[in-house]
């Protein structure tokens, strides 16, 4: 089981974090999972982690539809962010928009953290979605 | 003999003033008048009993037989002869008349000598004159005819034979000269002419046609003017003249000239001729349709008695820059606007006129209306522009739904492949509680979807003339309970007359959905205000509706707050449905909304209804 310190579900939709979480229990050991309706809610919790030490987290879910502030304005803000290590991003949407897989490209090459594509139905994360690889699965 | 030596005698025939002479059958000088002797240059003393032969010797142009003929034949004789004095030709008659005694005895002969330069002059002159009028009548085909009504003979000079293809010889009389006219109008007319020229004496003039001894129509003018005497007419005469290519040559030319007449006339254009002034000196039917006035109030006008100061400003530099290049100006989109303010679209040439030096002296100009082209031209691209525009938001749409429906399967796909796996039965339960929840959220979906594609497929929409402050009322009776709630302070500054054009339905979601978001995103310590108000203008009624609320971003969301499933609030009523459904509505109804807004400070939505009836 692999040990991972804190992950993130940024998804309005509670099925779907409901899903994650679920899938997640089988394959990692984390006690700090949590989840946020918007981007908006995301950022200003990982801008307290930067201010209060609190280590961010090492893997997040992202969901690109969403109120407020939607998963690309999220990763627009969030690669400003001072983070010191390199952090795992799975973009998971209902989108088959190609130009939803062609703005991920461009945040992939241009943001130093991993940047992974998922489009939903997902029925498993696997071990690889967690390490630090780049990859992508097309429907 | 010695008669004629009395002395009285000798002395009266010297002095006659007439050149005479007279000599005996012997043809000998008897005596002669000083004249007579002045004209041949000879001394009376020593002329005397010398024969008459030897003193004509001396003139010239006659042979001497002549001269013997005319003293043998005791008869009145002419003979012609010249001398030439002071270098200078001069003509003689010479008239020989037998001489008698009381007794009828032929004494000799009496001859008298006339000096004749002047009537040679005249004769000659009088032929010169008379070939000259001949060669005149050959050259202009104009004949001449007589008619002596005492007599009544007619006489018709050659020419004028010639042009009637009669022979030389041919004795014309009136009644045969009248029938030469074609039967009809030609013959009936020149009866009644010459009836009346013989009446009364009345000239006349007229082209007529005349069939030929050979069978051959011809044109020929023909001229008859009296001579009268003590008021009477005695004689006729006149001209008659062939005009028979003339006038062919003149049907042409008409014929010519109407047909290109016709043609500027019913071309399709506007054609008209300026001068190097630019004012016209020619417009066609169609630019004088244009302009709505006669060719002859057109002609000499310029551009800037008939259009505006500008558009004519435009014209007259195109005229000048075509006189001073010489190069056409071939298919040139212009605007007219006329005095009335009315524009027109033409295509416009302009040729230069040139005259035979080369130089321009003004112009051709046609111009076509393509007013009508140019309207379809812009409704074809405001077509093309809308179509555009609904294809945009048409797979806006499909993304949307396509979204909407897959993030819904794929729950409904991942819950499923939970539950197959699933061992435990409370949580297969859970997983069933979500299903159901997915379920719902599905429908839900499908609804509002259903609700958005209502509007675009509404085509036969019945807009209608509504009172507006009727339908806030009736908004705010139904929400009373809510905006009580809410504390809502509502200020109402419609105009209780003003109505608007619309789907009363969607006046109805319009102003519903406005309100109920003012309320939605109010600053959470203070009573929401809610300000309406509309007022006409041109084409349309701007109602406005202000709130006092949250704001909104508009920089960051100014594109997307009338998105589909947009939210840009922690609001858990939230669709993200409304504004999206009520700009469509606004839209399909051919009106637009606009939207200002400051964070903290409140919003204001501006509707435009479109009060054009389509």
């Amino acid at each position: 089981m692999k040990e991972i310190n804190s992950i993130y579900i940024i998804d309005d939709d509670h099925i779907t974090v409901f899903g994650i979480k679920k899938m997640l229990k089988t394959i990692v050991s984390c006690n700090d999972i949590e989840a946020f309706e918007n981007g908006r809610l995301a950022l200003d919790s990982l801008r307290e982690r930067i201010q209060t030490g609190v280590p961010a987290p090492e893997v997040i879910f992202l969901d690109i539809n969403m109120p407020i502030m939607d998963g690309w304005e999220f990763l627009e803000e969030f690669v400003t962010l001072d983070l010191k290590d390199k952090i795992i991003i799975n973009v998971i949407t209902s989108s088959i928009d190609p130009s939803d897989y062609q703005k991920w490209n461009d945040f992939r090459l241009k943001c130093w953290h991993y940047l992974n594509f998922k489009n939903k139905p997902i029925y498993r994360i696997e071990v690889t979605d967690l390490n630090r690889i780049n990859i992508t699965s097309l429907p | 003999m010695k008669a004629i030596e009395t002395s009285p005698h000798t002395y009266l025939i010297k002095q006659l003033p007439k050149p005479t002479v007279f000599i005996d059958r012997h043809h000998n000088l008897i005596t002669a008048s000083d004249s007579w002797f002045s004209v041949f240059n000879l001394q009376p003393d020593t002329s005397e009993n010398q024969p008459i032969t030897k003193l004509f010797a001396s003139h010239e142009g006659f042979q001497a037989n002549e001269l013997k003929q005319c003293l043998n034949e005791n008869k009145t004789n002419r003979l012609h002869h010249t001398s030439i004095s002071d270098s200078q030709l001069n003509w003689f008659e010479s008239t020989f008349t037998p001489w008698f005694d009381e007794k009828e005895n032929l004494l000799g002969t009496i001859i008298q000598t006339d000096n004749i330069n002047q009537e040679v002059a005249n004769e000659a002159e009088l032929k010169r004159i008379n070939t000259l009028l001949k060669a005149k009548s050959e050259v202009a085909k104009v004949g001449s005819w007589e008619y002596d009504i005492a007599n009544d003979k007619i006489t018709w000079c050659s020419m004028t034979k010639k042009i009637h293809e009669v022979s030389s010889s041919y004795e014309p009389n009136v009644t045969e000269g009248l029938s030469f006219y074609k039967q009809g109008y030609s013959r009936n007319r020149i009866s009644m002419l010459f009836h009346k020229l013989l009446e009364k004496g009345v000239p006349f003039s007229e082209r007529l046609v005349i069939v030929t001894h050979k069978g051959d129509e011809r044109w020929v003018a023909a001229g008859g003017k009296a001579i009268k005497k003590d008021g009477k007419v005695i004689k006729l005469f006149g001209t008659f003249q062939d005009v028979h290519e003339q006038v062919l040559a003149d049907i042409k030319t008409k014929e010519s000239e109407q047909l290109l007449t016709t043609l500027i006339d019913n071309l399709p254009l506007n054609v008209f001729i300026k001068d190097k002034d630019s004012r016209k000196l020619l417009v066609n039917k169609s630019e004088c349709e244009y302009l709505g006035a006669k060719p002859e109030d057109l002609i000499g006008k310029t551009d800037f008695d008939l259009y505006n100061k500008d558009v004519a400003q435009i014209s007259r530099d195109e005229d000048l820059e075509v006189m001073r290049t010489q190069k056409s100006m071939v298919g040139v989109e212009t605007i007219n606007v006329r005095k009335d303010g009315s524009a027109t679209n033409f295509l416009t040439s302009k040729i230069p006129l040139l005259d035979l030096n080369g130089k321009a002296y003004g112009l051709i100009g046609m111009s076509m209306d393509i007013t009508h082209m140019k309207q379809k031209e812009d409704q074809l691209r405001n077509l093309i522009n809308v179509t555009a525009i609904q294809n945009k938001k048409l797979i806006n749409f499909a993304h949307i739904v396509s979204h909407n429906l897959r993030s819904h399967t794929a729950n409904f796909s991942m819950l499923l492949d939970f539950l197959i796996k699933e061992k435990d039965e409370s949580e297969k339960e859970r997983i069933m509680g979500m299903l159901s929840h997915a379920s719902d959220n599905l429908l839900d979906t499908l609804e509002n979807l259903n609700e958005v594609v209502d509007i675009s497929t509404n085509i036969n929409m019945d807009k209608k003339s509504l009172n507006l402050n009727e339908n806030i009322i009736k908004v705010q009776q139904n929400l009373s309970a809510f905006l009580e709630r809410n504390k809502v302070e509502f200020i109402n500054s419609v105009p209780d007359n003003l109505t608007v054009m619309s789907v009363p339905a969607y006046l109805e979601s319009i102003i519903l959905n406005l309100v109920t978001n003012a309320v939605k995103y109010r600053q959470p310590n203070t009573s929401p205000i809610i300000s309406l108000n509309a007022k006409k203008q041109e084409d349309s009624v701007i109602f406005s509706i202000s709130d006092n609320g949250l704001g909104i971003d508009l920089n960051r969301y100014g594109n997307k707050i009338f998105g589909m499933y947009k939210t840009f609030h922690n609001n858990k009523d939230a669709r993200g449905l409304g504004l999206y459904i009520i700009k469509n509505q606004i839209e399909a109804m051919g009106g637009g909304i606009t939207v200002n807004s400051e964070v903290d400070k409140g919003t204001t939505f501006n509707v435009y209804f479109n009060e054009e009836s389509q």
